[in-house]
């Protein structure tokens, strides 16, 4: 069975630092791979671990992923093979272009029985890459994913809704995005480590790839900030519970919190 | 010069301390030490996950590392679960004995055994009379018929040695003279007929038992010898810097989270309507901190960088040991001062990192050892 797993590459959610006019730095910040990508990694590994065959890491960005420990911090979490698309284009991509060009490196790549990505990016969380991605391989696609099974050649899936867990199966190939409750990822040991380091890695630019249609971002960012900090009251109110309970109200209220 | 880390160290420290955050949170660790409990579960996690396996060789399920790695593994432990620093550090000297003099059976069992989680093996030196003066042993082994070892004496300070499956034993035969020719080391199973071990009471360290071990009558077959007989003072001390400094970064790692809970701390604790961090003397307390922390990082990796590069580290090593185990203490002591009655409470870490970190000036050579070893070298240089 070979899976390929689809990963991003922000920047520390840890590390961000929030200015004072409301900006948002990312100076400081060490690029990590996206947490949620973190399960989709690891379910690739245990289905391959349980059924044989391969797990390729792929992942599109800019020149930040061309980071040397970057590439190995992935391969040390289970993957045998890396793909990168590395394009100044594709540093502040939108979904849409992610799924582009992820969608034309997964025809390069050749044969595949399933795509794996995370629920949604750490940054910015739109949980829209996976869809548009099984909509352009015109795979069967499946989000909200939190147990997979492999039977028969079909793929077999809890989907978790607010109030219900369906269960699905489908043909393959496929696409599926699968929840953080999914699994527990795997730690990295030193041996992991030192093999990624000699794992192949395919690294193209999108000049490289045949996109579907236009290499273009259908979002254009104006702007991003930080709500506004504010200090603490330091408001010390002292008075029977039935009272500070009402004195506390009114400040909340005042406050326009409540 | 280079000071930063490998992208592989640099992985590496990631995963240790995701994997402690996940296995060895803060509460737990607080509640065996509370308990007097070996850490079991968090050490076996460390051998799922490949970290006791550093430092041995790939035929016996381990991971070869340098010296420097195994320093920034015991680092982290010590920062974030120090009774795991200080179990990881123990077990390189009794691991790097066996693996460089035991027998090839010796060396798969026990050294399996420790990637596969069990505690290391425990060094059975200190004696009632014999702690830094070795000389003094009188633990005796007497082959009898040629085929077993008999053994008869008392050891003491043997930590983790009622925990541990075996004790890295010294003896010594009184019939040679000179007692550093005649010293042997054995591999002692602790379910053997005849040991008994009992733990001791002690200010710190509860989650890491330290035992008095009585031997009466044990009897071993002939090939339980270590290397060669009557070499054993030379195998000791063959790894013993090694040790020594390894231990010295658990300590780093200790200092490094009184630092933090202190720092913190002067941040948010409000005297005299504003946080103390807002006075000068605070200011002071929290530099000197960092700067001791600093250097003693700098001290430790350039120590473990020269053995790793086959350098000669005699008064070195002894330099380091002391004076990062004197100041992870100072810089643990002056977090609880900051911190006044909260870091004096039995609910808050300090008090366990500073009744911890003490002993660490005592156990595995005390600071007027080092100077012993580093004084005399020193000296040496400049002599005519």
């Amino acid at each position: 069975m070979n899976i390929i797993v689809c990963y991003k590459f922000v920047p520390d959610p840890e590390d961000i630092i929030a200015k004072p006019d409301g900006s948002i730095s990312f100076e400081q910040a060490e690029w990590v791979i996206s947490e949620y990508d973190l399960m989709a990694i690891e379910t690739a590994v245990q289905l391959v671990e349980a059924h044989g065959g391969k797990v390729m890491a792929l992942s599109v960005g800019g020149s930040q992923l061309s980071n040397s420990k970057g590439k190995k911090d992935v391969l040390s979490r289970g993957p045998d093979e890396l793909y990168l698309v590395i394009d100044d284009a594709l540093s502040e991509s939108d979904t849409h272009l992610t799924a582009q060009t992820l969608a034309a490196a997964i025809r390069k790549m050749g044969e595949f029985d399933l795509v794996i990505c995370g629920e949604g990016s750490a940054d910015l969380y739109f949980q829209q890459v996976g869809l548009q991605l099984g909509e352009l391989l015109g795979l069967p696609t499946i989000n909200a994913v939190s147990k997979v099974e492999v039977a028969d050649g079909k793929l077999i899936v809890d989907r978790s809704l607010e109030d219900e867990v369906e269960v699905l199966e489908t043909v393959l190939p496929a696409v599926i995005s699968v929840t953080t409750d999914i699994n527990q990822p795997r730690l990295p040991t030193m041996k992991e480590i030192l093999k990624a380091g000699k794992k192949p890695i395919t690294e193209w630019k999108l000049s490289d790839l045949e996109l579907a249609g236009k290499a273009e971002k259908r979002i254009e960012v104006l702007n991003v900030r930080s709500p506004k900090q504010v200090d603490r009251k330091r408001i010390k109110i002292t008075a029977k519970p039935d009272e500070a309970v009402q004195t506390l109200i009114g400040y909340l209220s005042k406050e326009g919190v409540l | 010069m280079d000071f930063k880390f490998t992208e592989e160290q640099e992985l590496l420290i990631q995963s240790l301390t995701d994997l402690l955050e996940r296995e060895a949170p803060e509460s737990l660790i607080a509640e065996l030490d509370e308990k007097h409990e070996f850490p079991w579960k968090p050490w076996k996690a460390l051998a799922d996950n490949g970290f006791l396996g550093l430092g041995i060789s790939e035929k016996y399920g381990g991971t070869p590392a340098d010296v420097l790695t195994q320093c920034l593994v015991a680092e982290v432990l010590g920062k974030y679960a120090f009774p795991l620093g200080v179990i990881y550090g123990l077990g390189v000297i009794t691991i790097r004995d066996i693996e460089q003099f035991g027998s090839e059976e010796q060396k798969s069992t026990v050294l399996g055994g420790i990637c596969r989680g069990d505690p290391p093996v425990a060094l059975g030196i200190s004696e009632p009379q014999a702690g830094s003066d070795a000389a003094g042993l009188k633990t005796r082994a007497v082959l009898e018929g040629d085929e077993e070892w008999v053994i008869n004496g008392q050891k003491i300070y043997c930590t983790i040695s009622n925990v541990a499956k075996y004790i890295l034993l010294m003896t010594r035969d009184p019939q040679i003279e000179n007692p550093y020719k005649g010293m042997s080391m054995f591999l002692l199973p602790t379910n053997t007929p005849g040991v008994r071990i009992n733990p001791l009471p002690k200010v710190g360290w509860w989650s890491v038992p330290t035992c008095e071990v009585f031997l009466d009558d044990v009897r071993l077959p002939k090939n339980a010898l270590v290397g060669q007989l009557n070499n054993g003072w030379m195998q000791l001390m063959a790894n013993f810097e090694i040790e020594r400094i390894v231990l010295s970064a658990s300590c780093i790692g200790a200092a490094e989270a009184a630092f933090e809970d202190a720092a913190t701390y002067a941040n948010q604790r409000v005297q005299f309507g504003q946080p103390i961090g807002n006075f000068q003397m605070i200011q002071k307390m929290i530099t000197d901190m960092a700067i001791k922390i600093e250097n003693m990082k700098n001290y430790c990796y350039k120590v473990a960088w020269m053995m790793d590069n086959g350098m000669p580290v005699r008064h070195e090593h002894a330099m380091a040991k002391l004076y990062i185990t004197q100041a992870s203490f100072e810089v643990i002591d002056d977090a609880m001062q900051i911190m006044g009655g909260l870091g004096y409470m039995m609910a808050h870490r300090i008090q366990r990192l500073w009744r911890d970190v003490r002993v660490m000036r005592i156990g595995g050579g005390t600071d007027q050892i080092m100077y012993n070893i580093a004084g005399p070298q020193l000296l040496k240089k400049f002599k005519k």
